[in-house]
């Protein structure tokens, strides 16, 4: 089992602004197991997105540690795909291209990277958009893409950032819905940061609180899966999930 | 709409020029300006059908744009690597950057009296003025262009399994290149102004040298004729080369102009 374990993370910076250090991760301690869904949620600037830069690699912690599979993380790696807010698609490649980039420079041939690309395009639901250029797409179909590149990748873990922050309110509860689908076909470990409390609960097994650098608090999700907004909008346990995560993120 | 839009570019772009050449014409003949102040239209046609045909236009163009070749090619090679190099680095670019703003602007025809001091006269003072035409815009455009790719984008492909060469060849080069291609087509601007005024100085084959060699002999015909052949070349050159290639770069990837 691929277990990503967080031990007392933290991490501190300088503030110019400010002349002092600034503790944005505070001792984080979060077990994360393989085929799992969790959503962290806090308002901005509980440092939900420090904590995914360091999963990610892209910035070192200044405590603790973090270990994918046993082993201790440093820099950036594609057993850890990421989705940015801002899709961060290679505009000068074709949609294809961008989803065929990680199995291209894992050295895989041609033919293969293409297959494996098509059918990721396919489960969603891009098939059609393959040979056009990110900037000929709407942002939500942008951000499909750049959830199928970091799928197709075939990473252990993907870490997701605010993905669905920039796209309409109706792109997103659909993206929200896709991505239930294909985590429940896939199975991937997913690391859903948010703001959006609904959001939080409506994609995962389990919502982990952050408050100031700090987990307030873990809260498991039972709802049953598939979830769709239809269902789930008038559903009393998504409520009363949703009114307690909120609850505590106000009061955070 | 016209039915054919290309033909109709070239004529919405020819129609000025030919409406110049109408007004020369007309003010020369009625105003009897003489020939050694500014030729007639017809007495330019025969001074370009003469060089053309003896063969000392072929002789002087070949010269010229073999030292454009040279210069920019050079220019290019050495460039795009130092400028992608400086880029990556946001300490090494910031500290540069006022450098290569400076050296972009001087560029050129200063380096005239250096440059054959350093060459003699001939090809070697020529091709250095034009690297440096070249060189230093291409290196601050190349940096310029490295140095503004956006920081996830760099990410992405480093949590995709980019190495270090992957993410010069896949993300660095193409990221920079429509900033690269315009400090091409800007380097090449002042490349070939500078070309036409070291060659009125530091040679005695080339264009410029056409020119000037015709003012001895007060034969503005063949003057304007270069005027003209001058003008003409860069039009070919940037329209049919430089300008293309922007656009399929910039425009086809939705990048925004950096430079």
């Amino acid at each position: 089992m691929k277990r990503l374990v967080l031990r007392d993370l933290s991490k501190t910076y300088f503030d110019p602004y400010a002349g002092a250090h600034v503790t944005a991760v505070q001792e984080v301690s979060l077990e994360v197991q393989q085929g799992e869904f969790v959503s962290i949620v806090g308002p901005s600037g509980c440092g939900k997105t420090t904590l995914l830069n360091m999963i990610a690699g892209f910035i070192p912690a200044s405590g603790g540690e973090i270990l994918l599979d046993g082993r201790a993380v440093d820099g950036p790696g594609p057993e850890r795909g990421v989705v940015f807010q801002s899709f961060a698609l290679f505009p000068w490649k074709t949609v294809l291209d961008n989803v065929a980039f990680g199995p291209k420079i894992r050295g895989l041939s041609k033919a293969e990277c293409e297959r494996i690309a098509r059918e990721y395009l396919a489960l969603a639901g891009l098939a059609h958009a393959a040979d056009r250029y990110p900037n000929e797409l709407s942002g939500g179909m942008q951000q499909r893409v750049g959830v199928v590149r970091a799928l197709a990748n075939n990473p252990d873990v993907l870490l997701m950032d605010e993905p669905f922050a920039s796209v309409d309110a109706q792109t997103r509860m659909t993206l929200q819905e896709e991505l239930t689908r294909i985590w429940q076909e896939r199975r991937p470990t997913i690391i859903f940061i948010t703001h959006d409390v609904g959001e939080a609960v409506f994609l995962a097994n389990r919502v982990v609180v952050l408050s100031k650098g700090r987990i307030l608090k873990e809260i498991a999700v039972p709802l049953p899966r598939p979830r769709a907004w239809d269902l789930l909008t008038e559903d009393a346990a998504f409520k009363a999930l949703s009114g307690q995560v909120l609850q505590l993120v106000r009061s955070a | 709409m016209p039915q054919f839009p290309r033909l109709w570019a070239a004529l919405k772009f020819i129609a000025p020029l030919l409406l110049l050449l109408l007004l020369w014409e007309l003010l020369v003949r009625s105003l009897g300006v003489s020939p050694r102040v500014f030729p007639d239209v017809e007495a330019v046609a025969r001074a370009g059908l003469e060089t053309i045909q003896d063969g000392t236009l072929l002789r002087h163009v070949g010269a010229s744009l073999g030292r454009v070749a040279v210069g920019t090619l050079l220019a290019i090679l050495i460039s795009i690597p130092l400028g992608v190099a400086m880029g990556v680095s946001p300490a090494v670019s910031n500290f540069l950057t006022p450098l290569f703003r400076f050296f972009s602007v001087l560029a050129g025809i200063a380096w005239i009296p250096i440059a054959t001091l350093w060459f003699g006269y001939g090809f070697g003072a020529i091709t250095f003025v034009i690297f440096n035409a070249v060189f230093f815009v291409v290196t601050y455009n190349t940096l310029l262009g490295v140095a503004s790719i956006p920081p996830q984008l760099r990410h992405a492909a480093a949590s995709l399994g980019a190495s270090k060469w992957t993410m010069l060849t896949e993300v660095l080069l193409p990221g920079a290149l429509p900033n690269i291609v315009t400090g091409i087509r800007t380097g090449l601007g002042f490349a070939w102004r500078g070309l036409i005024a070291a060659e009125m100085i530091a040679t005695n084959v080339g264009l410029g040298y056409m020119l000037f060699l015709a003012r001895d002999f007060y034969r503005t015909e063949v003057i304007v004729f270069g005027m003209i052949v001058i003008g003409i070349l860069w039009l070919l050159l940037d329209r049919l080369l430089l300008a293309p290639l922007e656009r399929a770069t910039i425009e086809r990837w939705g990048m925004v102009r950096k430079a």
